[in-house]
């Protein structure tokens, strides 16, 4: 699997921080960084992020 | 610069109207009076301050005027969601005042993430797309009802009873329930507004009974097999996950779904047929194109959000665009001014098929509405079907309206218009 956040469309809320903290989190400046290939074993909170983003800026692609 | 360097230190920490007044007093930044009855987010007096300068002073701390420093405040984690002072700084004690205390939006941090990752399931977008059926065949029964008679009392006949009956369906309630549940939404909204000391003793009486009602709604979807929704999604967060929500935040969280996602929805539903009555070429578009309805619920929320401002509070000093903000400040972003900002939006009319940068009508960060899948669904059902139904709206007297400050909408709006569709 494979996590991809739409830049032009994510404005930060951090939703997927909160659903999914072993994948996205913030770093020091702020700025949101994520784990592109996380384990499958990941994958529900994945989708609960992806769901939860106020801006659907998140997207899966493949298992 | 230099000007900028000598605005002295903003510190809030008193709830002291007068010793925050002395703190803060500063010729050069403009001062907005919000804690004046009269006193309106699209008054002159909040355009004049948002072309001086970024922020306005308050009563209550600073009000940020301007799109992108809300929109980098909205988000910033130096920051927490400001609301949860409101019963200690109006010395508000009952049963709303814990319950505020205790639920959703007061809390932050490890806490307030995990009441959110077991509330998202019962919020997810999917099960929205599923009701959506039903808002429809609500809106339509609704007008049913004095499409004929063409004309009828906006707020009483449809966007009250459409807000509280979106509530049955997504609790899997019998509809008849719907006047009670307005009626606590409506008493319990008080304590929002400037009056609430004098209502005391009717929010809290509201409060109680809805606690009573979730208690009982909860006991009775609990002895049949749960299912996938809303409150099958909650329970089962309640005795299933790895985290678990506690009995007593089971129930806050179905009292702040009731009671957030009825007086919410009345009020800009309310809002959006003024917005369109004094704007007919958009809701004549609107009737000819359903599918902008989604659109409008935005362009809506843009030039006339319900919530007027989002407060948050400083929980540590930082500076910010030349001013140093110290901990404990109280920070109002006027969603309603940034998002009218010529300096976001160069032409900031009410037009439904622009294109346009997201507004703040739900806040934003980690305290995003977290209703808002459920707010656009049944909202862009709603406006493109009246739309369709009720061409030509117009005041049929008189409309009368809350405050326009904190959350606002119309009491009453009596429209006439020709049935269609």
């Amino acid at each position: 699997m494979k996590v991809k956040v739409d830049s032009s469309l994510c404005r930060g809320h951090g939703q997927c921080v909160i659903a999914a903290p072993e994948v996205f989190r913030f770093d020091e400046n702020q700025k949101l960084v994520w784990v592109e290939a996380p384990d499958a074993r990941l994958r529900r909170a994945v989708e609960e992020a992806a769901d939860v983003c106020p801006e659907q800026a998140i997207t899966i692609v493949g298992d | 610069m230099t000007r900028l360097r000598q605005l002295p230190a903003i510190a809030l920490n008193e709830s002291n109207e007068m010793s925050t007044r002395a703190v803060i007093a500063e010729a050069d930044v403009p001062y907005l009076d919000v804690s004046d009855p009269s006193f309106s987010v699209r008054s002159a007096a909040v355009t004049d301050a948002r072309e001086r300068h970024w922020y306005a002073r308050t009563p209550y701390g600073i009000a940020v005027l301007r799109y992108d420093e809300v929109r980098r405040l909205l988000v910033d984690q130096r920051l927490r969601q400001g609301s949860y002072a409101w019963p200690a700084l109006n010395d508000a004690t009952g049963a709303f005042a814990h319950w505020w205390s205790r639920m959703l939006l007061s809390r932050e941090g490890a806490d307030h993430a995990r009441l959110r990752r077991l509330g998202n399931p019962a919020f997810s977008p999917r099960l929205v797309t599923s009701l959506k059926p039903h808002f429809s065949a609500l809106a339509n029964e609704l007008i049913d009802a004095f499409a004929a008679a063409g004309r009828c009392e906006f707020i009483a006949d449809f966007s009250e009873p459409y807000a509280s009956r979106v509530i049955c369906i997504l609790l899997g309630l019998p509809h008849g329930n719907w006047k009670k549940f307005a009626s606590i939404a409506a008493d319990m909204g008080l304590a929002l507004g400037v009056t609430f000391k004098r209502d005391l003793v009717r929010i809290d009486a509201a409060t109680l009974s809805l606690f009573d009602y979730a208690r009982e709604l909860i006991a009775q979807r609990r002895a049949l097999p749960l299912g996938e929704d809303f409150l099958s999604l909650l329970i089962k967060a309640n005795r299933e996950s790895e985290e678990v929500l506690s009995e007593q935040e089971l129930l806050d969280m179905v009292v702040l779904a009731i009671f957030g996602g009825i007086d919410t929805t009345r009020n800009q539903l309310g809002l959006a047929m003024d917005l369109f009555v004094r704007h007919p070429a958009q809701w004549a578009l609107l009737g000819t194109r359903p599918q902008l309805g989604r659109a409008a619920v935005e362009e809506v929320m843009r030039v006339r959000p319900t919530v007027t401002w989002v407060t948050r509070e400083a929980v540590e000093d930082f500076d910010f665009e030349g001013l140093r903000i110290r901990r404990g400040t109280t920070l109002q972003m006027f969603s309603q001014a940034a998002c009218s900002d010529p300096r976001a939006f160069p032409d900031a009319g009410f037009d439904i098929a622009a294109e346009r940068k997201p507004h703040f009508g739900f806040g934003g960060g980690a305290h995003h509405c977290m209703g808002h899948f459920i707010a656009r669904g049944d909202m862009t059902e709603a406006l493109a079907i009246l739309a369709g139904r009720l061409r030509a709206p117009a005041f049929d007297g008189e409309p009368e309206f809350m405050p326009d400050s904190g959350n606002t909408g119309a009491i009453r709006m009596p429209i006439r218009f020709t049935a269609g569709g």
